[in-house]
């Protein structure tokens, strides 16, 4: 299923088939030559939507996409290298495998299936790890497979050139490639998978907490990317007739990573761009790198011209777009500005409503404890948050609230302490599991997919969550709920505020849930945004029957909005009961005021506001 | 009278092109990377050659040769790529690199564009017999400088040997053909170790050899550099004072700069200057052109191959490229710098004289320089 529209994917893959139809007709109206170095160019291309497939989505450099371009190249490369020649450079391989000779085709097929299948092995090891512990495992994942060639002499001739392949990869072999990897990763982007893993790019956190598993999505990406690039190494070897292990080396990666980089990651049009410029400059450094004279003045040629050149592009494209010359949006997203349909089965209040017996049943927590090394940042809180009703957790800062939303919603595992639900048990389950079991949660430090639209914030919850199921009415009630329809096409990022604030709200409502954690949503909100906001929260409670945990230092939101006030001081529940005791309870005015402010507080003064 | 004169202009006309015409060389050789040391000093050899040719008017007075040069990188994949862009740009012969492995890189693409191609300096026996019709060396082969080496090795009354090879290329298995000719001779194997290029340290074989009782007659070895002088310095280090022999990838300037330890040092090469032979004559011409002595003998290689060429074209009386190729198959008794050159009856890979030099002194001395026996010279094959 795709997540956007048809008109985007359309143009999309027309552009894409017309441009490497108009490529090839052009140069073979030039020379052989053009077409030679136009096959290059696709087949770098292929190589460069793989990488991008990956790294676009899941926002990890990869240093390791080349050894997949290694595995595909030799596997193919073994398959279609005819016998005789078998029997010449490769004595000691397996008979079975010396009597095989395939076609290009069925060849690459198998190089590509054989990829994948690595590629979900050591995907597997790498799709836990964040940050540089990713890049760097993909860096070690390039060093591995380039020894492993090295070594295994039996198979790939070693460091020596392996040659004899037929050469039958021509261009229009190549463009046929890479409008098929092309539209591979322009597909994936937008795909369920594609869309989850890009929220995970922008907040790993937040996506967790609207049912993403990220390291399964970065594993799917991974896979197909590594299929793609074995597609890459296949066309290339059997374009060379001939290579070594150091064609899928450092240089190369450079090179791809280089055409990426520059274009932008995270498109499909940065991928294509990036690759025509680099392509463009190279070979005119390459021509002049062997010395030219201007104007009388002889150039010396200078060895490594090249090299330098594309080193100099990233660094200017880094300076000026650092997002790449074809920044983060798709040229098709530019240019067709979707408006947001009302989906047919959207009609109707009760969409969004929790599952029925779900709702009913409350959310329990004992004796909640969290310790970070020697510090107990909550100590033996228990809570419980029913259907429909509102709650507020409040205290000073520090004191342990969003801990305590963190442990009720699986960003954290309590050191002691059981969260139950009914007769399930969710205590150490993790965040998309959390998200799963219908609750949601908003983050005190405005947590959204920035880079995603407001639509794709919410439909890549709903899509997530409840398995999928009806995504779109859902995604679009929650827009519809919190009046941010004529928002859908903006990106989160560029929203104000208050906006901010309410996409949060409806991203979690996305998720369908019957219990919805609130951390400071008012947060940022002038007045009139906040009634506003107070209004649709009682309409979630009444209409809907969702339970609300609402942590927020505007104790007028708190008062005006809970049945039930719970408060925290230093990690532990001081506090519990209905707002005017609170209001009253010495223990409370002492945490919020100190005890000069208990003494004054016992002489008349309320707590009111404290804003 | 007038008739006659157009007749004549007609004439003039007719052999105009004849005499305008080119031999156009593709030269795809690695002059960055791990082959420069050879392919540098090969293009120096060959710049020297072409420029004495189209001195004189051309080869035969009125084919002028024409380079079309590209570097390689001492990448097999590079050199793909050059060949195929020189193919595109309809040059009559391929130069190619010295190493047998980005030679042969280029076979799918000369042999379909009917092109001869000749490796710079590859030894390679393999590389003609795989690259088939189109592909040519010129370099004496790895059987046969190890049939020398053997030979000689045996007739000074070594009888026991020890090899070092490196698997990771074709020329660095030359020490299995050694093998194999002092063994048939009646020599005895005291071991035999690998390395993996650019090792550097070679703390652990020269140990090994150094162990052994007896110790070797004969340590045999066709590693070149960076490897060759880290071997060589551990091999002494250790203390081991076998007789070392060593192949033509060890003559260069390095080798006579490595004092006490290169001293007695043996290797094969592909010629000697003598007095008042054609290579003192070039190397004379060399000199007078680069304003400095020739270093190593891949200058003179490179002068040879452009003399192959040259009768060539003679012999076919045309550059077409189909045409050359048969005529350098034919080719017998060119004299080039080095050597005596002849392809007829060969399947690419030339017959030339073998010279056997020893460091002495930081120079080099001529054991001999001769052609071994034909009987004794392995099969060629794949390592």
């Amino acid at each position: 299923m795709m997540t956007s529209p048809r008109i985007h994917l359309f143009a999309s893959t027309l552009a894409i088939v017309v441009l490497a139809v108009v490529a090839v007709l052009l140069a073979g109206s030039i020379s052989a030559a053009s077409e030679r170095i136009l096959t290059v160019f696709f087949i770098s291309l292929i190589g460069v939507a793989g990488i991008g497939i990956y790294s676009g989505n899941s926002g990890i450099l990869t240093f390791g996409h080349l050894s997949f371009m290694a595995i595909g190249a030799y596997a193919a490369s073994i398959l279609t290298l005819p016998a005789p020649m078998k029997a010449a450079t490769l004595p000691n391989l397996p008979g079975w495998l010396a009597a095989t000779q395939l076609g290009l085709v069925p060849a690459t097929l198998v190089a590509v299936l054989l990829t994948a299948v690595f590629a979900a092995i050591s995907g597997w090891a790498v799709k836990r790890l964040e940050g540089s512990a990713a890049v760097i495992a993909t860096l070690g994942l390039l060093i591995i497979v380039h020894g492993v060639i090295i070594g295994w002499r039996d198979v790939t001739r070693g460091a020596q050139s392996f040659f004899g392949v037929p050469r039958e990869t021509g261009v229009w072999t190549a463009a046929i490639g890479v409008v098929l990897a092309l539209v591979i990763a322009r597909l994936y982007r937008d795909s369920v998978s594609g869309l989850r893993l890009r929220a995970g790019r922008e907040d790993p956190i937040a996506a967790g907490a609207v049912g993403i598993r990220v390291p399964r999505e970065r594993l799917i990406a991974w896979v197909l990317s590594a299929a793609v690039m074995a597609l890459a190494g296949a066309l290339l070897a059997h374009f060379l007739g001939a290579f070594s292990a150091k064609k899928f080396y450092f240089v190369d990666t450079f090179l791809l990573l280089a055409m990426l980089i520059v274009g932008g990651m995270t498109t499909v049009t940065g991928a294509i761009t990036g690759a025509v410029v680099i392509t463009v400059v190279t070979e005119l450094l390459r021509r002049l790198e062997s010395g030219f004279s201007v104007g009388g003045l002889e150039i010396p040629p200078v060895l490594g011209t090249a090299q330098i050149g594309i080193g100099l592009i990233i660094l200017f494209a880094m300076f000026r777009k650092a997002d790449g010359l074809a920044g983060l949006k798709e040229w098709e997203e530019r240019v067709f500005r979707a408006s947001l349909p009302r989906p047919a089965s959207a009609r109707g209040p009760a969409i969004a409503e929790p599952e029925e017996e779900e709702g009913q049943i409350p959310l329990r927590a004992e004796n909640l404890t969290m310790r970070f090394g020697g510090l107990t940042a909550v100590s033996h809180v228990s809570l419980e948050v029913g259907p429909g009703e509102i709650v507020g957790l409040i205290g000073p800062n520090g004191s342990g609230k969003t801990t305590c939303l963190n442990m009720l919603s699986g960003v954290l595992v309590p050191s002691e302490g059981t969260i139950r639900r009914g007769d399930m048990d969710l205590t150490g389950l993790s965040a998309p599991q959390f998200a799963e079991m219908g609750i949601a949660r908003t983050f005190q430090n405005i947590r959204l997919f920035s880079d995603l639209t407001v639509y794709q914030n919410v439909l890549v919850a709903a899509l997530s969550t409840r398995r999928g199921h009806r995504a779109r009415p859902r995604a679009y009630s929650a827009l519809e709920r919190l009046g941010l329809l004529d928002k859908a096409g903006e990106d989160a990022g560029t929203l104000s505020y208050g906006d901010q604030r309410r996409v949060e709200i409806a991203r979690a409502l996305a998720c369908q849930p019957s219990i919805l954690f609130l951390d400071e949503p008012a947060a940022g909100m002038n007045r009139e945004e906040t009634e506003d906001l107070m209004s649709r929260l009682r309409g979630l409670a009444s209409d809907m029957g969702i339970g609300i945990l609402l942590v927020d230092h505007d104790l007028h939101l708190i008062n005006k909005l809970c049945a039930r006030i719970i408060v925290l001081n230093e990690g532990h529940l001081i506090a519990e009961g209905k707002p005017e005791e609170i209001r009253n309870n010495p223990a409370v005015i002492e945490a919020y005021l100190g005890r000069a402010g208990a003494v004054e507080a016992e002489t008349g003064t309320e707590i009111e506001t404290g804003r | 009278m007038k008739m006659l004169m157009s007749s004549a202009a007609l004439a003039m006309a007719l052999v105009a092109p004849a005499a305008a015409e080119t031999l156009v060389i593709g030269v795809a050789t690695a002059q960055t990377g791990a082959l420069a040391p050879f392919d540098a000093p090969v293009m120096e050899g060959v710049r020297l050659a072409v420029d004495e040719i189209n001195a004189a008017g051309g080869i035969g007075g009125n084919t002028k040769i024409e380079l079309i040069e590209k570097d390689v990188r001492s990448d097999a994949a590079q050199t793909s790529i050059a060949a195929q862009e020189l193919v595109d740009q309809n040059v009559s012969v391929l130069i190619l690199p010295c190493d047998a492995d980005p030679a042969l890189a280029a076979i799918g693409i000369v042999a379909s564009a009917e092109i001869p191609a000749i490796s710079t300096c590859a030894s390679s026996p393999t590389l003609p017999e795989i690259g088939g019709d189109y592909m040519f060396a010129n370099f004496p082969g790895d059987n046969v400088q190890a049939t020398v080496s053997a030979s000689w090795a045996f007739d000074q009354g070594h009888r026991s040997a020890y090899i070092v090879y490196s698997p990771d290329t074709q020329y660095t298995t030359m020490p299995l053909y050694f093998e194999e000719v002092f063994t048939k001779l009646g020599g005895t194997m005291s071991g035999r170790d690998t390395y993996t290029i650019g090792q550097q340290d070679f703390s652990a074989i020269a140990t090994r050899i150094a162990a052994l009782d007896p110790q070797p007659d004969v340590v045999m070895t066709s590693a070149y550099e960076p490897d060759f002088p880290s071997f060589l310095k551990a091999l002494r280090a250790a203390g081991v004072e076998s007789q070392v022999i060593g192949s033509d990838g060890i003559d260069s300037p390095t080798t006579f700069s490595l004092g006490a330890a290169a001293e007695g040092l043996v290797f094969t090469t592909a010629g000697h200057a003598t007095e008042e032979s054609p290579l003192a004559a070039f190397n004379a011409r060399y000199e007078a052109r680069y304003g400095k002595p020739p270093e190593t003998i891949f200058n003179a290689v490179g002068y040879d191959l452009i003399k192959v060429l040259e009768a060539a074209v003679l012999a076919a009386g045309s550059t077409d490229a189909k045409a050359l190729r048969d005529a350098i198959a034919n080719l017998e008794g060119v004299q080039g710098a080095t050597s005596v050159i002849t392809y007829k009856g060969t399947n690419g890979m030339p017959i030339r004289e073998v010279a056997l030099v020893r460091v002495s002194n930081g120079e080099r001395e001529l054991i001999a320089q001769l052609m071994p026996d034909a009987a004794l010279i392995p099969a060629p094959r794949m390592q």
